[in-house]
């Protein structure tokens, strides 16, 4: 896989010498060993799940530093079936909302931030500042009211009180992201669109979206994930099994007045992580790639 | 002066614009199954669906049951009933349903419930407030000592039986603290509601008293928390840290990670242990305060079956509840998951059919003798916070020294009496 | 579906003068584009958010209708309450220590990631790969067997010779332990990061290297600057979100805050009394009290950015 190193390295006098060559080389051989030191800290952890995913119930919670090495996949299959209905119904039911997420916050966040950076409109500062103050509040409080408002729009026990809201950019998070990146590209462009004719509507599909991929792909990766993490939503809104999601499927298997399934929990827990890890990989490439597009056209 | 808004009217009209569009729209649910929300693992869903489909195919309407664990269990079940969408069958918890029946989100069963034939008089008390049933228990539970066989037999012990003291758990400490093997007897109990309930009662006195005051003065919590000080001290319970890693959960608990070989716990909690602990595991009681004193015990119902004050069919609703616990055939399948079973046909019918730890634990309940005492009146409003935020946290501070079993034992009951005075005003 | 009433159209939309047409012609771009966000605030978000705000001075069980206490809450919050001052303590020791030291993570990663080395996806992946494994139950026990007394940690220490205390149930280190956690899921700023890093045009760095500026003073001259409103936004964002944090928290205490309170965040005793102690009300009070914090909070970082933050426009 070629990575756009030589982009980077820049034509200088200095290149040529080698004890910079040198020098360059040997920093990056440390920053490779301080990254592959910081890796195995970080998946440590995760490597432990997934070892005890492979382990027979009794053997979890006896296990040393290494994790020792049986291969007993048969949690993986008691977890998948574990109940009436099954981890394929609630893998869809995740996908299907991750997905509906994704497409309504990247349009609507996008069109909001485009209106608080680019456009002037009178009350733009104040709008921002109410939008913001939505990220403060903690949702526990404003949890009853959000039912009550749904139950009466007959929205409880169906996907819509997860997904509408992102048509309507409520996720602050991504709109102020958004505005952030929004307002690191240069005016200019914006000014030489304008005397070209171009409207409002123009400048935001032909310059800033195409200019804004790596943030978009972002707040897409992004967007995926926490929906796909989410419980407490699905917790509260969703009442039938068949369209519980994967993450509120995974907490019904440690109760804690009762028997637990400590080897299906961390077999599906594994599980749950790959449609998201593989999303990711697979969006990550934008990012790269994305590198391509931006930049001042000369 | 209070003012009393009605709840829907006040919440709609805060969100003034929503509610005009909604007024034009009116939510079309459509009941035509009854609606049960329990909480439980994987296990205790096999059992109940089967019950469901049983009751099904026995001709009777159909039901759509959901089940959470018990963290997610409460917050979900009083959102919907702030929404004023609570289920039909709702399972309830001896700790919340004084709460819950009190303020109407569920309803009284005096009148729907029907014929439970020989219901245990102590378990159908139990799922009374003020005098109007309001849940049928759908188990009895004692409270229990947990006790790892292997592991007392591995130093030379027995495991007490119900006969025994603390001063027996003194004589199991020194045991323990000689073999050396990084086990205790037992672990920090100074922190367990029931526990403290226990010791209480065998001198006379209660946590609570019927009026909603505390049942015990200052000096006897003192002495609590310097019993268990001095077993600390001496070796024989886990230290605070060890203790702390406690969090309420099975897999968390000292039998379980092997730190101590007591714990108290519950009856129908052997067979969760078991499954998760290598060794083998049975049950005692609690610890007599001296030889020969009882009273300590009671048979709690583990938890009830209730019917939601907004239930469209609270008849229908009953009688699910009512074949939940006195049809044979469903408390074969039910076993003794949710506790004992009071209705005394269904309890002979399942023994046979039993497996070893439930039979342990079916033995326990039924011979508890002289252990038992009267029951208590329903625990006060705010009884479980006096519980979570109150006991635990200064029992903590106890056990790590930040403060004294003295000051520990005064503030306990001053910041109690508090509580429960505003609760209960 | 009539939820949106007519509610988004501004107020000098009136038709009439040549002077309002014009200033219609100006704004109503910007009112358009944020149509969908006035949607959603006035027909989602405004409602429950004033609610909360009622509820805050009342006494509110859930179960049955609130009712108007006045002030009585935010007196007792003030005047009458250990556990507000514990949570608020232990709220902001998490703030303070792990805001930083993930950012710092996160930009230290991010411009190592930078520099196109070889490997640079799979780095990214393993840095994100805790990040998603945010809200698990098995986190819980997975932490609880890394800093349990005889934990992994410990036993990796006892390799030196050194007896660590049991960490996760001490109450001097067991916030230590979350904020491990919070760290140790560095991965969306870390992205956050990147993608700053890598919107940044070529063409400058190409321009300075002509002129003679050596890596560093590109680094100083060039990212740095470009990058501050990402790094604006990285601080603000993980401000409020750390002190908003609640999962961690709740579900490797089980919902306790133990040992002793110590792990007891702000929105953790919120939850409680919300939930299970059937005080909405009071929970009402607390939460906006915090956020009155964070909003004084966040206005004074948004004044003071003019000083750093270096925005193109």
């Amino acid at each position: 896989m070629t990575i756009d190193a030589p982009k980077l390295t820049v034509v200088t006098g200095a290149e040529n010498d080698p004890r910079a060559r040198l020098r360059k080389r040997m920093f990056s051989v440390l920053a490779h060993a301080l990254l592959i030191g910081a890796s195995i800290l970080m998946l440590y952890p995760l490597l432990w799940l997934l070892a005890a995913s492979f382990k027979p119930e009794n053997e979890i919670f006896t296990s040393g530093i290494w994790p020792s090495l049986s291969w007993d996949i048969d949690s993986y299959f008691r977890g998948w079936n574990a109940m009436r209905v099954s981890f394929t119904v609630f893998f869809m039911n995740s996908f299907v909302i991750a997905f509906l997420c994704v497409v309504g916050n990247l349009i609507a966040c996008s069109m909001a931030a485009y209106a608080f950076a680019r456009l002037q409109f009178k009350g733009r500062n104040f709008w921002f500042a109410m939008m913001l103050m939505t990220l403060m509040l903690p949702y526990q409080v404003t949890l009853i009211p959000q039912y009550v408002l749904f139950r009466d729009l007959g929205w409880v026990n169906t996907i819509l009180p997860l997904v509408v809201p992102k048509f309507m950019a409520v996720d602050a998070f991504f709109v102020f992201l958004m505005v952030q990146f929004f307002r690191g590209i240069p005016r200019e462009l914006d000014e030489a669109a304008m005397m070209d004719g171009a409207g409002p509507w123009r400048i935001y599909w032909k310059i800033m979206l195409p200019l804004s991929i790596p943030v978009l792909v972002t707040a897409a990766i992004f967007t995926f994930i926490w929906t796909w993490d989410d419980f407490f939503g699905p917790l509260i809104y969703l009442n039938r099994m068949q369209d519980y999601t994967v993450m509120l499927g995974l907490r019904t298997f440690v109760d804690s007045t009762g028997e637990s399934d400590f080897g299906g929990l961390f077999a599906m827990s594994v599980l749950s992580i790959v449609p998201i890890f593989v999303f990711f990989l697979l969006f990550q490439r934008l990012l790269i790639e994305g590198i391509a597009t931006t930049g001042m056209k000369r | 002066m209070t003012i009393r808004l009605g709840r829907r009217q006040f919440l709609m009209g805060s969100s003034a614009l929503a509610a005009a569009a909604a007024a034009g729209i009116s939510p079309a649910f459509a009941q035509s199954a009854l609606r049960l929300i329990f909480w439980g693992g994987q296990a205790r869903a096999d059992r109940t669906y089967a019950v469901t489909d049983l009751y099904e195919a026995a001709g009777n309407p159909g039901l759509e049951a959901e089940f959470l664990s018990w963290n997610d269990y409460w917050p979900k079940l009083a959102t919907q009933t702030a929404g004023g969408t609570a289920p039909d069958i709702i399972q309830m918890d001896y700790r919340y349903i004084v709460e819950y029946a009190t303020r109407n989100a569920i309803a009284p069963l005096d009148d729907v419930i029907g014929d439970l034939g020989e219901f245990d008089a102590d378990q159908l008390e139990g799922g009374k407030v003020d005098g109007q049933l309001y849940g049928i228990s759908l188990g009895a539970n004692s409270v229990a000592t947990l006790a790892n066989k292997k592991a007392i037999e591995e130093i030379g012990e027995t495991v007490p039986d119900n006969s025994w003291t603390y001063a027996d758990l003194e004589r199991l400490g020194e045991a323990f603290k000689s073999a050396g093997n990084g086990m205790v007897a037992f672990s920090d109990g100074s922190g367990t509601e029931p526990m403290l309930d226990n010791w209480l009662r065998q001198r006379g006195l209660a946590l609570y008293t019927a009026d909603n005051k505390l049942g015990f003065t200052a000096d006897d919590a003192v002495e609590w928390f310097q019993m268990w000080n001095g077993f600390r001290e001496k070796g024989y319970i886990v230290d605070a840290e060890t203790q702390a890693l406690d969090t309420g959960t099975p897999e968390s608990s000292m039998v379980a990670t092997k730190k101590a070989a007591m714990m108290p716990s519950n009856s129908n909690q052997l067979v969760i242990h078991q499954s998760i602990n290598d060794d083998e595991l049975t049950i005692t009681s609690y610890p007599r305060i001296a030889p020969g004193v009882g009273g300590g015990h009671y048979r709690k119902p583990s938890m009830f079956f209730s019917v939601g004050g907004s239930s469209a069919d609270p008849a229908a609703a009953a009688a699910f509840i009512n074949f939940f616990v006195t049809n044979p055939e469903a408390g074969a399948i039910l076993g003794v998951e949710r506790g004992i079973p009071c209705n005394s046909a269904v309890r002979e019918a399942i023994t046979p059919t039993l497996d070893e730890q439930s039979q342990i634990a079916l033995n326990f309940v039924a011979n508890l003798g002289d252990l038992v005492g009267a029951l208590p009146p329903s625990p006060p409003a705010a009884a479980g916070e006096i519980d979570l935020n109150l006991l635990r946290v200064i029992s903590q501070e106890v056990a790590f020294g930040a403060r004294s079993a003295e000051d520990g034992g005064k503030a306990f009951v001053e910041e109690a009496t508090a509580i429960l005075a505003r609760a209960n005003a | 579906m009539t939820v949106h009433a007519a509610d988004a159209a501004p107020q000098d939309a009136a038709s009439g003068t040549s002077k309002w047409s014009r200033a219609w012609q100006n704004h109503a771009p910007g009112y358009l584009f944020l149509l969908p966000w006035f949607i959603g605030f006035f027909g989602l978000t405004i409602g429950p958010i004033i609610s909360s705000f009622y509820l805050s001075f009342t006494d509110f069980d859930l179960l049955t209708s609130p009712e108007w206490i006045g002030l009585a809450n935010y007196e007792r919050m003030f005047t009458n309450d250990r556990a507000f001052a514990t949570s608020m303590r232990v709220t902001f020791t998490f703030v303070l220590f792990s805001v930083p030291l993930k950012l710092a993570f996160a930009l230290a990663i991010a411009i190592l990631l930078n520099r196109g080395m070889k490997g640079l996806p799979l780095y990214r992946a393993v840095f994100y790969l805790p990040s998603l494994l945010g809200a698990s139950v098995a986190i819980a026990i997975l932490w609880r067997q890394l800093f349990a007394g005889d934990g992994l940690v410990n036993q990796f220490l006892s390799i030196f010779g050194i007896v660590g205390p049991s960490w996760i149930s001490n109450p001097n280190y067991s916030l230590w332990t979350l904020i491990v956690l919070s760290v140790w899921q560095f991965g969306s700023p870390m992205i956050i990061f990147l993608a700053g890093l890598r919107q940044i045009p070529q063409d400058m760095y190409e321009a300075a290297s002509l002129d003679g500026a050596s890596k560093w003073r590109q680094f100083w001259k060039i990212t740095l600057p470009l990058l501050t409103p990402v790094v604006f936004f990285n601080a603000i964002i993980q401000t409020i979100e750390a002190f908003k944090s609640f999962t961690p928290a709740f579900i490797i205490s089980n919902g306790t805050g133990s040992p002793i309170n110590s792990t007891l965040f702000y929105t953790l005793y919120l939850y409680n009394e919300a939930f299970s102690y059937f005080r909405m009300g009071y929970a009402s009070a607390l939460a906006w009290f915090l956020l009155l914090l964070i909003a004084c909070f966040t206005a004074f970082s948004f004044l003071t950015s003019k000083y750093w933050v270096h925005y193109d426009d």
